[in-house]
């Protein structure tokens, strides 16, 4: 999302990312980040929870209007109410993704995608 | 980079909900990665009269338009779909389907609010706070391993739009 954010901020619009991979999405220097402890897909809350997606939807762009250095990185400071690991696997897809089921039959090829030399 | 530390001190942990693949491929890839100069675009007014525009990636689709190509996907594993689709200020849950095999799609289809919160957005205008919402949204599905076509045809499409509905901010949400 860095490099999409990236070209349109090069554009002349204002951009901020709220990225539940904050490291990974800083990684290509975008402009503005706000960092949130959130698992993957409830990037604002949990369904229903229109009190706590406002607070972080508030707290974004409130970083957004405070920010005046380029590569900015703020951090959130909501708490998510399950521990890690039952977070990240209630983000996990109905099945496997394509790439995970090719690479336990192929698993001499997973160097590839750790050095990012991506086949055609 | 200039790291701010949240109103309570908090330090977020980018990986807490990482799985462990995803995890160990992604802090190979930040390590690859060179410092780059970065674009700024400084606030030019308040937010009260900002028009803003969000953009998943996410591959949220209408349902009466073609979806993104996950066929495709399952074919080529390397490959993902670099095309984008619009999505009016209007959409909803019912709206839409979110074709990404990445994601989870339980909470989105059950409020899009997670992850594109343009109900909350519509709020922040009752009250004043956001200047307007744009009326055309975005979306892209962000496995896309080679970001050629999606950098130099999806994203340039996607900004002549943002720049002909005059956006002055987008938020971006990536999943």
């Amino acid at each position: 999302m860095g490099l999409v954010q990236r070209e349109i901020e090069a554009s002349g619009i204002s951009t901020i990312t709220l990225s539940p991979i904050a490291d990974f999405t800083a990684s290509v220097n975008p402009p503005r980040v706000a960092a949130i402890e959130y698992p993957l897909g409830q990037n604002f809350g949990r369904p229903g929870d229109s009190q706590g997606q406002m607070a972080v939807l508030r707290t974004t762009l409130k970083a957004l209007e405070e920010m005046d250095q380029p590569g900015s990185v703020r951090h959130l400071p909501f708490e998510w109410p399950e521990k890690g690991s039952k977070g990240a696997r209630a983000s996990h897809p109905p099945e496997p993704p394509p790439i995970t089921k090719y690479l336990m039959s192929h698993p001499w090829l997973y160097p590839k995608l750790i050095a990012g030399d991506i086949p055609e | 980079m200039n790291e701010q530390a949240s109103t309570n001190g908090k330090t977020v942990n980018s990986f807490k909900f990482v799985p462990g693949l995803t995890r160990r491929v992604v802090r190979a890839w930040i390590k690859r990665e060179q410092p780059r100069p970065i674009p700024w675009t400084p606030l030019s007014k308040p937010l009260a009269e900002c028009t803003l525009a969000l953009i998943s990636t996410a591959g949220l689709v209408l349902k009466e338009e073609r979806p993104f190509d996950q066929e495709g996907e399952r074919q080529n594993p390397w490959w993902g779909d670099p095309s984008y689709r619009l999505l009016p200020h209007t959409t909803r849950e019912k709206d839409i389907r979110l074709c990404h095999l990445h994601v989870n799609p339980v909470y989105a289809e059950e409020d899009l609010n997670c992850i594109f919160p343009l109900q909350r957005l519509s709020e922040l205008l009752d009250e004043g706070s956001l200047g307007r919402l744009a009326p055309t949204h975005y979306s892209f599905m962000g496995y896309i391993l080679r970001p050629q076509v999606l950098l130099e045809e999806s994203v340039p499409a996607m900004i002549r739009h943002l720049q002909a509905e005059e956006v002055d901010v987008v938020l971006l949400v990536p999943v």
